[in-house]
């Protein structure tokens, strides 16, 4: 399985440690990776309320030179994604936009076909992967760990496009669960925002939307939250201190990406999936300082 | 390949299917029906009330309601009028959703509240006045550069096809319900997605001269959107109402150096320097001082790896940053 790489600006900066994970888990998966040096930001929901024809120009170029690389494109974040299937979905409908697009993009040695596959880490798991491969992967089971989903918004939504329906009964990231022996929680915030977009200007949205589904993930009796975005991540975790001050109230509620929790069950030491880069720390769930050798696994694996 | 397996759990298991889970109902078969009920007059705390009502064939919520309401005589109070999804009257939240009772099919089991945001009159039925100001605080109507040319008046179907998805708006008021920055009014002053459909009907007409940048910035505080795609997933007319409202007013709005997100120009000007974004510098240069007031956290921050100081000074730009910052300046010359 070959898929050219884009992580995104947030898994090679704030949240590094998603990066770290993704490769490590893909490897164990046999997914190679090709990752894209010259990929430029997608313009997260900034750059499409400036000017469209920049956003999309901006992503054909990415999308351009991932089509000269492989035929599928994987992702890590949730905005990255659904910026890419937006420009995507728009250029197909658009054709003259696509030619002035293209033509623009010569200079570069660039073409956009709009043939790339565009794929999401946790929809890779289960599509690519697939259910029965990553079970066998499993090394240990992570038995009793409650977890609260946290999808994020923009690998759910727009409902009616890019095979997204009713946000609410999404039910991938619990299958996922159930696969590597954890259980999931229900509780306010599964399908819910958390308030990055508006968080660079002012966190006191992002704060207020998040907190409370934070609170309700706790009182839901999950251990810890998993996401698939590193840009809800940044807001659970990060300003997860302020989320407290504000609620007056003790979270300490551990967030997790993705790629760091199947790597858990894969076995991969929790210092090599990042686990250390925490604002809330994880120890609860997969002591950083735990011994290396497979012998010691089950020590730093979360406990029942 | 095509498969979109990972997108679809969930889907077929939990009947997201309003055929397949209609199917299944029998008819006669009692559905439990709660409602959340107060009236603020009256009562001291709203009370959820429970109800049976049997089921007849492609039973809609409205028929359920009306059911109570004349065959067991429940004093219940609801608005309703056209019945056929135009007037846009009877917006409800059912099972935690908003909806169009004249439009949704009953369930097995449902519980019917009140829309959010909007002060309570009684039991399902709100007070839309304070929407209806929000609105007009907007100025909703077409304020012509030149004079009425008279009827009938060229216009074509390119003019209008940015405000046509706006025209579909019935102001049924599901999107101000489902709105989660509407939640809290104390953090911040975002008027809600609905008015901005209203106002885009106008904004987005090409016989419109106004300029509403500082309207739609600082009146309808449009930077405040978290485009979390919750209205357009309850609007029952299914306006896109990110992509093809709130976006293109907040185009409006970053086009005038007075009205646009300080953040969006920050992240333009990233993007054309590294090709990407370095987002300890980006909230540095949008918050500016008051960036600085977060010190603790940013120590913090600098200790874990998160912002890397180094990065922060001397950020690397990526390969090919040449190619982005010749395409945003080809594409973007407002200064």
């Amino acid at each position: 399985m070959k898929f050219a790489f884009y992580p995104g600006c947030s898994a090679q900066s704030t949240c590094k440690e998603l990066s770290l994970a993704t490769r490590q888990v893909a490897q164990k998966l046999g997914v190679d990776l090709f990752e894209l040096e010259s990929a430029a930001c997608t313009g997260s929901r900034a750059l499409r309320a400036l000017d469209e024809k920049l956003f999309l120009t901006l992503n054909a170029r990415t999308l351009a030179a991932a089509e000269q690389v492989a035929n599928q494109l994987l992702t890590v974040c949730n905005t990255c994604t659904l910026n890419f299937l937006d420009c995507q979905k728009r250029l197909e409908e658009d054709p003259e936009m696509k030619d002035a697009i293209n033509s623009e993009l010569r200079e570069f040695n660039l073409h956009y076909s709009g043939k790339l596959r565009v794929t999401h880490f946790l929809w890779m798991l289960l599509e690519d992967v697939g259910e029965e491969r990553l079970k066998a992967a499993v090394v240990r089971k992570l038995s009793g760990l409650k977890l609260a989903a946290f999808y994020g918004c923009h690998i759910i939504r727009p409902p009616e496009h890019f095979a997204f329906f009713d946000s609410r009964n999404a039910r991938s990231i619990e299958r996922i669960n159930t696969i590597l022996g954890s259980e999931s929680v229900d509780y306010t915030g599964r399908t819910e925002c958390c308030g990055f977009h508006t968080a660079a200007e002012g966190e006191k949205i992002a704060i207020k939307l998040a907190g409370r589904h934070v609170k309700s993930a706790q009182d839901s009796g999950a251990k810890a939250i998993v996401t698939p975005c590193p840009l809800c991540h940044t807001v659970l975790d990060t300003l997860q201190p302020e989320m407290e001050t504000d609620l007056k109230t003790t979270l300490k509620m551990p967030i997790l990406h993705l790629p760091q929790l199947v790597g858990l069950a894969l076995g991969i030491h929790p210092r090599d999936l990042g686990m250390d880069r925490h604002v809330v720390p994880t120890t609860d769930i997969a002591p950083v300082g735990a011994p290396d050798d497979s012998s010691g696994r089950e020590s730093f694996l979360p406990c029942a | 390949m095509e498969s979109s397996y990972g997108r679809e759990l969930g889907r077929a298991e939990l009947l997201d299917d309003r055929l397949k889970r209609s199917s299944l109902l029998k008819i006669g078969e009692l559905l439990e029906v709660t409602i959340k009920r107060f009236n603020p007059d009256v009562d001291l705390a709203p009370s959820f009330v429970r109800y049976q009502v049997p089921y007849a064939k492609h039973m809609r919520i409205l028929d359920v309601l009306n059911y109570l309401e004349e065959v067991q005589g429940q004093d219940i109070a609801y608005r309703w009028f056209c019945g056929v999804k135009k007037c846009g009257t009877c917006a409800v939240r059912v099972n935690g959703k908003e909806v169009l009772a004249c439009w949704e099919s009953a369930e097995r089991t449902m519980l019917i509240e009140p829309l959010r945001h909007a002060p309570l009159i009684r039991d399902l039925a709100i007070d839309r006045e304070d929407y209806e100001a929000h609105v007009l605080a907007l100025k909703p109507w077409l304020q012509r550069k030149g004079a009425y040319p008279g009827f009938p008046e060229r216009i074509s179907h390119v003019d209008m096809k940015q405000a046509s998805k706006a025209l579909d708006c019935i102001s049924c008021m599901a999107c101000y319900s489902a709105c989660p920055v509407l939640d809290f009014p104390g953090v911040s002053n975002f008027i809600g997605p609905a008015p901005l459909v209203q106002l885009a009907q106008v904004a987005l007409d090409p016989r419109d001269g106004m300029d509403r940048a500082e309207l739609i910035a600082k009146v309808g505080n449009i930077h405040d959107c978290v485009s979390c795609y919750k209205c357009e997933e309850v609007c029952p007319v299914n306006i896109p109402i990110v992509s093809s409202i709130i976006e293109p007013l907040k185009r409006r709005a970053n086009a005038d150096a007075g009205a646009r997100s300080r953040h969006a120009i920050m992240f333009l000007k990233l993007i054309s320097q590294l090709g990407r974004i370095n987002p300890a510098r980006l909230v540095l240069s949008t918050q500016g001082v008051r960036g600085l007031g977060q010190i603790k956290r940013a120590l913090k921050l600098i200790a874990l790896g998160k912002i890397n100081l180094r990065q922060l000074i001397y950020p690397r730009a990526i390969k090919g940053q040449r190619e982005v910052s010749k395409i945003v300046s080809k594409n973007w010359n407002k200064t």
